[in-house]
Formats: C-alpha cells, sequence, structure tokens
C-alpha cells in the first residue's frame, strides 16, 4: 500500500522579509536593482505570498516600483 | 520648505543648447522662488523601458531642490509645456522620508532597549558569581 512508502518530505524554504532583516526603510524608486528583484520578466509584482515581503514594505515597494514605471525606469509588461 | 525630489526624462534628440537651456529654466524658477538645487544627478542618455512618444532613449536627471509649494506649480506648468521634457516627476521627499525617520528611531529605540537588558542580564550574572 501506498502508506508503506517512505513519506515524502518536502521542507519549506524559510521567507525571510528582505527590508526588515537588512533594515532598508526608504525604498527609492530610482534603486532599479533592488526592484527587479520583485518582478518577474513579466514586469508584473511579486505578491508578498511569495517573497515573504512585511505588509509595510510591500505597499512601499509597489509605490516604488510603480514611480519607476512612470519614469521608464522599469516596464509595465515584460517580453 | 520642504526638500523635494525631480525626476525629468529629456528627449535625446533635443539639442545640447535646448537641454540645457530647459535646465537652466527650471533652475531659474527654483531660485526665483527663493528655493535652492542642493543635489543634481545626471543619469545621462539612458534606454527606457518602453518607447515614449516613439522614442527608445532619455536623458535622465534627477534633481533635489528646496522650494516652498507655490513654485510646484509653475514648474509642473514650464516642464508640460516645454516639448523637450518627455516625463517629469516631482516627489516631497520630505513626506517619504518622515516615516522613514520614524522607523530609524523605532529601531534604536529597540537595538537600544535590547542593549540595556543584556547588559543587565551580565551584571545580574557578574553579582550571582
Amino acid at each position: 500500500m501506498a502508506m508503506n512508502k517512505p513519506k515524502r518530505r518536502f521542507r519549506r524554504r524559510v521567507k525571510v522579509c528582505r527590508f526588515t532583516v537588512e533594515k532598508i526603510n526608504y525604498i527609492d524608486y530610482k534603486d532599479i536593482d533592488l526592484l527587479r528583484e520583485y518582478t518577474p520578466t513579466n514586469g508584473k509584482i511579486l505578491p508578498r505570498r511569495v517573497t515573504g515581503t512585511r505588509p509595510a514594505f510591500q505597499h512601499k515597494l509597489t509605490r516604488a516600483i510603480k514611480r519607476a514605471r512612470f519614469m521608464a525606469l522599469m516596464p509595465y509588461v515584460g517580453q | 520648505m520642504p526638500l523635494y525630489e525631480l525626476g525629468i526624462i529629456i528627449d535625446p534628440e533635443v539639442s545640447p543648447e535646448n537641454e540645457t537651456g530647459a535646465l537652466e529654466r527650471l533652475e531659474a524658477i527654483i531660485t526665483e522662488a527663493g528655493g535652492e538645487v542642493v543635489d543634481r544627478d545626471a543619469w545621462g542618455r539612458r534606454q527606457l523601458a518602453y518607447p515614449i512618444q516613439k522614442k527608445n532613449y532619455g536623458v535622465y536627471h534627477f534633481w533635489k531642490f528646496d522650494v516652498g509649494g507655490d513654485a510646484l506649480d509653475k514648474l509642473n506648468f514650464e516642464m508640460r509645456t516645454n516639448d523637450a521634457v518627455m516625463r517629469s516627476m516631482i516627489l516631497n521627499l520630505d513626506r517619504e522620508l518622515r516615516r522613514k525617520r520614524k522607523m530609524d528611531k523605532k529601531l534604536d529605540a529597540k537595538a537600544a532597549k535590547k542593549a540595556a537588558k543584556k547588559q543587565a542580564a551580565a551584571e545580574a550574572a557578574a553579582e550571582e558569581d
């Protein structure tokens, strides 16, 4: 029976909020390298359920990304 | 007077005189209102993430400046009517950084508290010995 098989264990990667750890308290829209980590190539903003970002920082992050988009530093739609 | 941050994209096909002229006019508006440009950051020609006005490149300039709020309307009007300016954005940096300062303070307080607690614990341990 399937029960006899060794149980497969998935270890979920521990997600940490980078902004809390590194104490980045202001997210600048000009800091494109940082913002790019939170957008896949399609240009969408990764949800905090994926990245583990704290809500307060997620708000700031989305703002910064949207500003960067307006200034054509980041794409609205990716390739 | 609050600190503002200006981001501006200038048409790359415009002549250099026109570019500096546009920037000088903006600076004139700021200084006339009793303000001052504190910081200038020129990124130069850069590829845009998407075409604006059918152009793939833009010349980026970022400034930080101090002015009273009345000059902002003038600045925005000037940038909107100037053909050399493709995009612009003014942020109130004081407002942006207010929360940062608050959080910095909070973090500092937390760190101080932790250090004090650690020290107290160490002292208590020393006394026991």
